[in-house]
């Protein structure tokens, strides 16, 4: 029997369809075997795929999101991914490859709003107790100095250092300008008092 | 994605801490009852042990480094984390006002006034409750940069409600200082 599960916010919809794996103990109200899901996205068409096609979609919004949320948005989705993610001028680039040759990919654009909506949806599905499908996803950890280091603006990261070598600079220059104290000379002998004694 | 690949004992660092205040402040902006949203909502999640009541909650909060009456006690990780919880219920009941915010499809004006009426709610908060001389709250209150600001905290907020958001906000709050 084909089971169906539903995630929905106000513009983004999820729809898995599949069947228990009753080879693995599941229950009957239990997903297992994903054999298809639709996405509606709010202004565009339906979207359908397989199971590697919401695999590939989790793989990319999840740790966008996560990025996204320490304020340093990252593209995520490699190049022979189907789904890959991207923020663009203040929004946000979906980008869905097809397998089929010569078919160009469909790029949808989402603000922060739909976004949001579509991070919420996968949440619910990849959390749902009723699919019990083993998600890879990337495991959350805390982000290091060196992804953060976009966040702060160029000028203000290298203001410290660039304070320091002009200040190096600036007093080494001055310094140089004072003239050399001469070795003092030794009036009897004329020469360097510093010279060993005969 | 794990949820156990955060080790539940590390604590927050400050600058951790000022964030998660930042979002509790903005949720009080956003609903004018979210003081009281906090307490009832600790209560009701079970918090009563680590916050026995509402001036023991705000005490936790002070330890915000920005906070006009800071505390220097170190916060325990079950502190935190009961206040990560608070703030994404909070989220998740004010999901529809932050999603208005984010969304471009809102008539621009109509969103401007929300928006308008939002950062002056925060502003008299951060005037109220932080201490002026820090610069990360003169950058809150710059017409320019807290603009930016207050965005990045709302679609912050936005990615924290639900399910997910919990573990997801807790790791970006564990983000090493920069």
């Amino acid at each position: 029997m084909k089971l169906t599960s539903r995630y929905e916010q106000t513009s983004c919809r999820l729809v898995v369809e599949g069947l228990p794996d009753l080879s693995a103990g599941q229950d009957s109200s239990t997903i297992g075997i994903v054999t298809g899901f639709s996405m509606g996205l709010a202004g565009h068409t339906d979207l359908e795929g397989q199971r590697e096609h919401l695999q590939a979609l989790l793989a990319a919004v999840i740790p966008y999101a996560r990025h996204l949320l320490s304020a340093v948005p990252k593209a995520f989705g490699a190049a022979d991914s189907p789904v890959a993610i991207e923020p663009s001028d203040g929004r946000h680039q979906l980008e869905l490859r097809s397998r089929q040759p010569n078919t160009p990919p469909l790029k949808i654009v989402l603000d922060d709003a739909e976004l949001s909506d579509l991070v919420r949806c996968l949440d619910q599905l990849r959390l749902d107790r009723r699919l019990a499908i083993p998600f890879e996803l990337p495991e959350l950890h805390p982000l290091s100095r060196n992804d953060l280091r976009h966040r702060q603006p160029l000028l203000r990261r290298v203001a410290a250092p660039l304070v320091g070598v002009a200040t190096l600079l600036i007093s080494a220059s001055l310094l140089s300008l004072l003239p050399t104290p001469k070795a003092p000379v030794d009036v009897r002998l004329n020469r360097p008092t510093l010279a060993l004694p005969r | 994605m794990a949820d156990a690949s955060v080790p539940l004992q590390t604590p927050l660092s400050r600058r951790g801490i000022e964030r998660l205040d930042l979002m509790l402040l903005c949720a009080e902006a956003l609903d004018l009852n979210g003081g009281e949203a906090m307490v009832w909502l600790s209560e009701e999640m079970g918090f009563t042990d680590l916050f026995p009541n509402r001036v023991e909650l705000w005490k936790r909060r002070c330890s915000n480094p920005l906070r006009r009456n800071t505390r220097r006690a170190a916060l325990k990780p079950e502190e935190t984390d009961a206040l990560i919880r608070i703030l994404n219920a909070l989220a998740e009941r004010l999901y529809p006002m932050l999603r208005t915010l984010l969304s471009s499809a809102e008539p621009p004006e109509l969103n401007q006034q929300r928006w308008d009426l939002f950062r002056g709610r925060l502003r008299e908060l951060v005037q109220e409750r932080l201490n002026p001389r820090r610069g990360g709250v003169q950058r809150l209150l710059d017409p320019g940069e807290g603009a930016e600001l207050s965005r990045e905290l709302v679609q912050a907020m936005a990615l924290s409600a639900g399910e997910g958001g919990f573990e997801r906000l807790r790791a970006s709050l564990l983000d090493a200082a920069v």
